[in-house]
């Protein structure tokens, strides 16, 4: 069997598995409420809740970007480790305070915090639908790419038997279809079998490149001897880079709608803890090993350019495929788990898209089955634009500089969620005018062309005015009633 | 302190917030702003000698901070703090 053949056969194959868990997840469902659809009832518990998280933070972008970042930068790329764990700390910050809240008065959605946070309060519903503007961006951004990956890599592990096109339309489908009839249950469901490939397919590829290369210590005098400032102590704009990607990541990432609904939809707080307490190590087994692959990679394709560095791991593929019948099966098992990852992230964004839509934006109300109706019929609209921006490169190419501002945007809701939750003299004013002048800056910084002043993200420093004015406003004013 | 008429056991507390304080220093550890930029590093355990020390950080971290989880108090139902109401 060609290795296109084989790649399509594992794909029909996971497809189908995929479908039965969907029809499980559709017969599983107790109602139609929006709770139901978009939080499973409330009901995961830790080993499905934990799998699921690890499967929505770890999106195409981090088994195919990272080893293409580690490949271009070389070993300070580690501080992907320290980011990704980063997320698991900062969460410290966010769910004791936010879950007895969401359990008691029975949120879906972000925007529902907001609502109990600053109720009667002047701005309130005008902060609720700009925090719902700026996740809705940064998950239609998070949606193109996972679409745009999701072709790319379907076609690549085809052998190109499948089109580009095709693979992102055939597969925006099969998510549409699995999400609409299962809802949260066939996404937490299928992101844990997802999960389990990544996990398994990657320690494979790491375990051969090693080999390859005869051992860790003589991979990095490889690295050492083809590129020799990339094992040397990094500079200090390098260094400043480091810190300000682990405080964007980690501040930004847990003010994700998908991942602040998955505090909502555990099972009991003592289940939301300990697949918490599991998923900090996750980042020394997914984001250290994809770090190391990127890293083994520069000896051996030494002559790669920084644009050509995003095709690292698709090429390994190709070589391990070429070794025999044993590596090529491993490798079909890193591409369906690189694409599985894929389709994870995509999915837990569309299910959150659907409710931010229906309940943040267009003010639904919560209980309503209709809500749910709604939701589903955002979802789709969302996924449709989104294969639509997908397929014309013309289209995706002018949108790009808005949807490439996503953490940048993101990190600017940070507030309203880990300052609100632990002050109770700020008002819905206060974090308003801090939200319009930290996006305002950020996006400015980024529009004239500065991504980053002095290795420092210009969301970090569109975060810092944002709280420095929060801060400003809460202090001049008058202490919020005592409740 | 009291939470719900719950008392809040101060000894976990405690020790949770130690935990997340050490956190915090690995995490400045972690990065080497100690080391002259451009040096070149020793091998340690196959990697960078500066490598070697983020990576160490990073596992400390993750042991400490899965310690943090499971003393942490998530509760269900029962109001928190950070309510205007």
């Amino acid at each position: 069997m060609s290795p296109g053949a084989l790649g399509l056969t594992a794909l029909i194959v996971y497809l189908a598995v995929l479908v039965a868990v969907a029809e499980r997840a559709r017969r599983a469902r107790v109602d139609l409420s929006p709770a139901d659809h978009f939080l499973a009832g409330r009901h995961l518990g830790v080993f499905v809740l934990f799998l699921t998280l690890y499967a929505t933070a770890y999106s195409g972008n981090s088994l195919l970007g990272y080893p293409a970042e580690a490949y271009r930068r070389g070993y300070s790329w580690i501080m992907a480790t320290g980011f990704m764990m980063s997320i698991v700390v900062v969460f410290h910050a966010l769910v004791p305070r936010l879950r007895p809240l969401s359990v008691r008065h029975g949120f879906v959605t972000p925007g529902d915090y907001i609502r109990l946070r600053f109720r009667g309060q002047p701005g309130v519903d005008t902060l609720r639908r700009a925090v719902a503007v700026l996740m809705t961006i940064a998950l239609g951004n998070f949606l193109l790419a996972q679409l745009v990956a999701m072709g790319l890599v379907a076609h690549e592990f085809t052998a190109g038997l499948l089109p580009y096109w095709a693979g992102v339309v055939g597969l925006a489908g099969m998510i549409l279809l699995y999400e609409t009839l299962g809802g949260m249950r066939a996404v937490a469901w299928t992101d844990a079998a997802q999960g389990i490939l990544m996990l398994c397919g990657l320690s494979a590829l790491l375990v051969w490149l090693l080999g390859e290369a005869g051992g860790l210590a003589a991979a990095t005098r490889g690295v050492a001897t083809v590129r020799p400032e990339a094992v040397a102590v990094p500079a200090g704009r390098e260094l400043a880079n480091w810190a300000s990607t682990i405080v964007l990541l980690g501040l930004a990432s847990v003010v994700y709608p998908q991942a602040i609904q998955r505090i909502y939809a555990a099972r009991s707080g003592s289940v939301l803890k300990r697949s918490l307490a599991l998923m900090t190590f996750m980042p020394l087994v997914t984001t250290l090993v994809v770090t190391l692959i990127g890293l083994a990679a520069i000896p051996r394709f030494a002559g790669l350019g920084a644009l050509e560095a995003d095709v690292v791991m698709p090429r390994l593929l190709a070589e391990w495929t070429a070794q025999g019948l044993g590596s090529a099966a491993l490798a079909t098992l890193v591409f369906l788990g690189a694409l599985a990852a894929i389709m994870s992230t995509a999915d837990s964004v569309l299910l959150s898209l659907g409710s931010l839509v229906a309940e943040d934006l267009f003010d639904r109300p919560r209980q309503a089955t209709e809500t749910t109706r709604f939701g589903k019929r955002a979802a789709a609209a969302a996924m449709l634009l989104a294969v639509l921006l997908a397929l014309v490169p013309e289209l995706r190419r002018t949108l790009w500089r808005l949807i490439e501002l996503k953490m940048e945007l993101l990190i600017q809701c940070v507030p309203c969620f880990l300052l609100a939750l632990h002050w109770p003299r700020l008002r819905a004013a206060h974090l308003l005018a801090g939200l319009a002048a930290g996006t305002a800056l950020a996006v400015g910084l980024a529009l004239a062309g500065q991504a980053r002043l002095g290795g420092v993200h210009v969301g970090v420093l569109g975060l810092a005015l944002n709280a420095a004015v929060c801060c400003l406003l809460a202090w001049r004013s008058d202490p919020a009633p005592a409740g | 302190m009291e939470q719900g008429g719950i008392p809040r056991p101060a000894g976990r507390a405690r020790l949770r917030r130690a935990l997340l304080a050490a956190i915090g220093v690995l995490y400045v550890v972690s990065i080497p702003w100690y080391r002259t930029p451009g040096a070149e590093p020793e091998l340690w355990l196959g990697l960078p000698d500066w490598v070697a020390i983020a990576v160490g950080c990073y596992a400390a971290v993750a042991v400490l901070n899965a310690a943090a989880w499971l003393l942490s108090d998530v509760r269900d139902g029962a109001d928190g703090e950070g309510t205007a109401e």
